[in-house]
């Protein structure tokens, strides 16, 4: 699923009129090399793209196609749908589509979304319908209600010896029944429209999605913000959990509660009581979560403001996006705080990412670390470009930040072959394969899986697989290189995105039937 | 002989036509708004038909049947019950307790009436 950087190279260097020997000499390579890579026959990226970037007068984003390649994904996952995959859109169709039409493919994603979350609206619409038992009184009131009008109007109309009494009897009932119906009537109203605003809540995560992808998960105010908080908390010792709540109580008055007994239960791993202002955790969390949520607390209290004003974007058009953006961006410059972006590019460097070494320098799961080497992404200051994915024991994907060229579900199941997967079975020890995608794209994937929290036998742990995707070309950089031949395709495993949108031929491991003829 | 019909439902607008319209029969008729009031009126009155709501205050419709089908006194007791148009579950559900026959509402009046001679026969032949 790679974007064909070598075309666009190729075309963008013909197009300025610039042979391939001169671009070649520009940025320091064979001419032979540069044929190979727009022969897309090796792979290009870190300095070496930025310099063909510059030479050809592009950006990178440009040259890799990033947002191209997402929406031709994107035109593959709405053509796998059942309801759109008699119109057989092969892969190069999809491309040729977003190239020629870009608009009108960016439109019909939206369309193929909204269609998307009108039928989940239906589906939680009818479980709502079967199971709510408000509505089942509702209609059992209209049904009522209009069983009595229609009986009194029937008397009223076919007994002709009907006595005055009688008459004033049925007339009265009928206007006493008719305005019990229109109270009803109203409170079904009022139901239906609580209902779906409550349904809205389907697309927030997509518009949230959208945005950060857009912003390259990099938020410079948010980094800015997190260099002089850090400091603040510094202040009252080394930066630490101990530091950290010193100073939500110096500055704020917060305390802190663990619960270690059964005699409290908490429903997640910490909460806070804005009327208390007091934290409490579960005695199951981790340092690395406590330091988290410290972090975040003191980010909220401190600059709410400025969490805010990044929420107020014309993007999020949905009450509930910008809710879950204010969530989301209070972790991210949380992860600022605990991992200053300097400070952490050096370490990450020189340890080769080494994310479980981070991870005990910092006091830090694997997941915070993997998450926070996703954003360090500053033009011209940027660490390698991972990919990230994390999945349920289900299989379910439940967060997902893409890869330029590595497009990654947005939900449901990725490759059954994954690492992310097989990552369960490894008892939290990291896994990590070369893949190789049927365009030929390769890339290193590692993957560990993890319980979230200390537990107990009557409280099941909550477990989660962590997935880190590079090109094969930065994964010489990691430290998760060690002992793999990169350069020998062999040992690699062959995988697709996902088994509807995946074109290898008799794989043993497909599930469904794939979109592309094969 | 008079025929003894008791009437189980708890809206005043259903209650006072399905009196009206079945009196006018000929039919004697008695009413109960709830199905613990159902249940005994049926043992100590002893009628010849009884028309039964589904949803009744205090126990349903469903539990008052179930209760009438287990009393010696009230097993065979011929039941039309009222039930919601469409919930072919509660139809279902009726017949497996021993419902004898259903009417749906919003139902015609003329339904109510037929259904009750219908039964009223079955039980004289």
């Amino acid at each position: 699923m790679r974007a064909p950087i070598g075309f666009r190279i190729r075309n963008q260097r013909k197009s300025l009129a610039i042979s391939q020997a001169s671009l070649a000499r520009n940025i320091g390579i064979s001419p032979s090399y540069l044929n190979l890579i727009e022969a897309s026959k090796r792979d290009v990226g870190g300095l070496l793209l930025q310099k063909i970037a510059k030479s050809l007068e592009l950006n990178i984003d440009q040259l890799t196609g990033e947002g191209e390649q997402r929406l031709i994904f994107a035109i593959g996952e709405a053509f796998a749908d059942p309801v759109l995959s008699k119109a057989k859109l092969g892969a190069n169709e999809a491309r040729e589509l977003v190239i020629q039409s870009p608009e009108v493919s960016s439109a019909l994603v939206q369309l193929y979304r909204a269609y998307g979350d009108a039928n989940a609206s239906v589906d939680a619409f009818t479980n709502r319908l079967k199971a709510d038992p408000l509505f089942s009184e509702l209609l059992h009131q209209i049904l009522s209600q209009v069983t009595a009008i229609r009986s009194s109007a029937e008397i009223l109309e076919g007994v002709s010896d009907l006595s005055v009494k009688d008459r004033n009897r049925f007339l009265s009932s009928i206007g006493r029944e008719s305005l019990l119906m229109s109270e009803v009537a109203q409170t079904l109203v009022a139901h239906f429209d609580q209902t779906t605003q409550n349904q809205k809540s389907i697309t927030p995560t997509r518009e949230l999605d959208d945005l950060i992808i857009e912003e390259r998960n990099y938020f410079p105010l948010l980094e800015d913000a997190s260099i002089n908080l850090r400091q603040e908390i510094e202040e009252m010792g080394v930066f630490g959990e101990d530091a950290l709540s010193k100073k939500l109580n110096k500055n704020y008055g917060v305390t802190i509660k663990l619960i270690k007994d059964n005699t409290e239960k908490l429903s997640s791993q910490s909460f806070y009581n804005k009327k208390t202002r007091q934290i409490q955790f579960s005695g199951s969390t981790r340092a690395s979560t406590r330091i988290f949520q410290f972090a975040r607390l003191y980010a909220q209290l401190s600059v709410s403001e400025l969490i805010s004003s990044q929420v107020d974007d014309a993007r999020l058009t949905l009450d509930f996006s910008k809710k879950l953006a204010f969530s989301y961006l209070s972790a991210y410059l949380a992860g600022a705080i605990i991992f200053p972006y300097e400070q952490i590019l050096n370490d990450a460097k020189k340890s080769n990412y080494d994310i479980d070494y981070l991870g005990q320098k910092y006091t830090a799961s694997f997941e915070q670390v993997a998450h926070r080497l996703v954003t360090l992404r500053r033009k011209g200051d940027e660490g390698i470009a991972f990919g990230f994915l994390r999945s349920d024991p289900a299989g379910r994907l439940t967060k997902h930040f893409p890869l330029p060229g590595l497009l990654l579900p947005n939900s449901g199941h990725a490759c059954p072959l994954w690492a992310i997967y097989s990552a369960f079975r490894t008892n939290s020890s990291l896994v990590r394969q070369t893949v190789r995608f049927a365009d030929g794209s390769r890339y290193l994937f590692i993957a560990k899986a993890t319980a979230n929290r200390l537990t107990n036998f009557k409280d099941p742990p909550f477990f989660s697989s962590v997935m880190m995707a590079c090109e094969i070309i930065d994964a010489k950089k990691t430290v998760y290189a060690s002992g793999l031949d990169l350069d020998d395709i062999k040992n690699d495993v062959l995988v697709g995105p996902s088994c509807r949108l995946c074109t290898l031929n008799n794989c043993a491991h497909r599930q469904e039937e794939a979109l592309y003829p094969i | 002989m008079t025929l003894d019909i008791l009437i189980a439902e708890d809206e005043p607008g259903i209650l006072q036509s399905l009196d009206f319209i079945l009196k006018r029969e000929g039919w004697s008729i008695h009413s109960v708004t709830d199905g613990e009031a159902a249940v005994a009126k049926a043992k100590q009155l002893n009628p010849r038909i009884m028309v039964l709501d589904v949803m009744l205050p205090k126990i349903s419709g469903f539990e008052v049947l179930k209760q009438l089908r287990l009393d010696e006194k009230t097993k065979n007791l011929p039941v039309l019950i009222l039930t919601a148009k469409g919930q072919k579950q509660d139809r279902q559900q009726a017949k497996d307790l021993g419902a004898n026959a259903f009417v749906s509402k919003p139902y015609a009046n003329d339904d109510v009436i037929k259904t009750v001679r219908l039964l009223l026969n079955q039980g004289i032949s």
